[in-house]
């Protein structure tokens, strides 16, 4: 049986949802991005937009929807992985005092001292799952367990822009001053999302960022 | 040059939107009428991606500095040049010194404005002049329109009035069933049939929201996915939200169904109060209609063409 389900949202989108861990293959989240990056190079989309276990990709010919989905079908377990070269970024973090509201409620929640909460977040190569909420916005996962806790039941209406937070199996950056409801652990300089570039956005789908304590 | 004397509840630069760029987060924003767009461009022999000034409600009010042809497609908002009634989808010619007013209308929200040519003094971001509010970049700083601002355009002579037929704006609006009907009950897509909707006072450029009926109350949730316009979520609340063109480009909420793309342009028209019935279709049946709907441009553009040669 296929570990991939595809179907049709609307006329246009073709919503490829991986569900459940396909055995003896790489990581699931490393399936899609090759999915992604093997839809973008079929020149056929207008979009291929990756999210928590899915991929959704926008026809430019709504005609092609049938043929579309037999070949991802087919594809899905042939697909090669190795072949997504991520982009690593180091972003530098001031982390707690005025640039993270949230660092020391979550160090005490936590149980952990300031130096061992910065180690914990700025020690692992994080992945940027998929982009939504606002432009630049990047689900970074692999955010150590020890780390994960629920949402703000209230969202705060002003998370200063380059917030460096986290919520739930994530990490996240915010790209512009936004309400929010993520914990705010830090800050950074680095310019996330700039409308006036032709990238625009800093990190891409399946991008690697790595975060650096800065002192100020 | 057009100024805005008065900018109206809400008035933003938009066009056909930014494509391709969900992945990163980006919406796709502009019109939530392409065919009033389209229609108004045809007129005036304009680019396709020629930006259109959107008003909702009316309320507004501005003066022509030089002379050029425009068109008002979309709702009749009860324009007038003037004094003088202007009508929808029809072009008209302004001169220096000409004020058009929009009053109010309750059988619709938006009208579109376009100036011949096209706004000059706004640029292309990530490949749309389309204003995105929420984001705050394209058009005008990314804004609504206010007072004072000035729009420029390049003068253009009086061409006599012609107009085009503009399909009726229905209350009865198609969609094509999602993948999430079963998780919330084996009823929910004859509720969605069978129901009066009635449009919230808290819709926007985001979503219009829908209540009518109690019995979609739920509590589920699915993993985060893509969403786009038309896209109809059902939030645990159980009162449904149609996806507009300021969506977010991700949603966790469950989806049971998609407003097929002919009939995203009745969207654009309904406001606060407003009674809407949902009837699901099929993709084959939808696609006919967005045949029809380019079928009756490229009549228009051929009659134009015809006429004007």
């Amino acid at each position: 049986m296929s570990d991939v389900s595809c179907y049709l949202l609307g006329e246009q989108a073709i919503v490829v949802n991986a569900t459940c861990l396909p055995k003896n293959k790489s990581p699931i989240n490393q399936r899609l991005f090759a999915l992604k990056k093997w839809l973008d190079s079929s020149g056929d989309f207008v979009d291929v937009v990756p999210a928590k276990s899915s991929v959704t990709a926008y026809l430019k010919d709504p005609r092609k929807a049938d043929a579309w989905q037999h070949k991802i079908q087919a594809h899905w377990q042939d697909l090669e992985v190795a072949e997504v070269k991520p982009t690593h970024h180091h972003i530098e973090v001031f982390y707690g005092k005025e640039f993270g509201q949230d660092f020391e409620r979550i160090a005490d929640e936590l149980q952990l001292t300031p130096k061992q909460l910065i180690e914990l977040h700025s020690s692992v190569d994080y992945q940027v799952q998929f982009i939504g909420f606002l432009p630049g916005f990047a689900y970074l996962s692999g955010l150590p367990t020890a780390l994960q806790l629920p949402r703000k039941s209230t969202p705060i209406t002003k998370v200063p822009k380059g917030s460096i937070a986290i919520a739930d199996s994530y990490s996240a950056i915010y790209p512009s001053q936004s309400p929010g409801g993520w914990h705010l652990l830090g800050q950074t300089n680095t310019t996330l999302f700039d409308p006036n570039s032709a990238s625009a956005s800093l990190l891409q789908p399946g991008d690697i960022v790595r975060f650096v304590e800065k002192s100020c | 040059m057009l100024e805005v004397i008065k900018s109206g509840p809400l008035s933003t630069i938009q066009d056909i939107g930014r494509q391709g760029l969900r992945h990163l987060g980006v919406s796709q924003a502009g019109v939530i009428d392409p065919v009033a767009l389209k229609l108004a461009n045809t007129l005036l022999s304009n680019n396709d991606d020629t930006a259109a000034i959107e008003v909702t409600i009316g309320l507004c009010e501005f003066l022509f500095h030089a002379p050029t042809n425009f068109v008002i497609a979309g709702a009749d908002l009860n324009a007038a040049l003037n004094d003088e009634a202007v009508y929808p989808c029809w072009r008209y010619s302004a001169k220096a010194g000409d004020k058009l007013t929009f009053k109010q209308n309750r059988d619709g929200l938006r009208a579109y404005l376009v100036v011949e040519g096209g706004f000059t003094n706004i640029d292309k971001l990530l490949g749309s002049y389309s204003t995105d509010l929420m984001a705050g970049f394209g058009g005008i700083n990314g804004r609504a329109l206010k007072q004072g601002d000035k729009l420029s355009y390049t003068p253009s002579t009086a061409k006599s009035s012609v107009g085009g037929l503009q399909p009726s704006y229905e209350k009865l609006i198609h969609f094509i069933p999602g993948p999430h009907l079963e998780i919330i009950s084996n009823q929910t897509l004859s509720v969605l049939n069978d129901t009066i909707w009635k449009v919230n006072p808290s819709s926007n450029r985001m979503g219009i929201r829908l209540s009518g009926h109690s019995s979609l109350v739920h509590a589920h949730n699915i993993a985060t996915q893509a969403v786009h316009p038309g896209v109809i979520q059902l939030p645990p609340s159980g009162e449904p939200i149609i996806l507009l063109n300021d969506c977010q480009t991700t949603g966790g909420y469950p989806i049971i169904g998609s407003i097929i793309r002919a009939d995203m342009r009745h969207l654009s028209q309904l406001g606060a109060g407003d009674c809407i019935h949902l009837k699901s279709t099929s993709v084959t049946d939808a696609a006919k209609e967005s045949h029809r709907v380019q079928a009756h441009l490229n009549q228009l553009r051929l009659a134009l063409k015809n006429k004007e040669q």
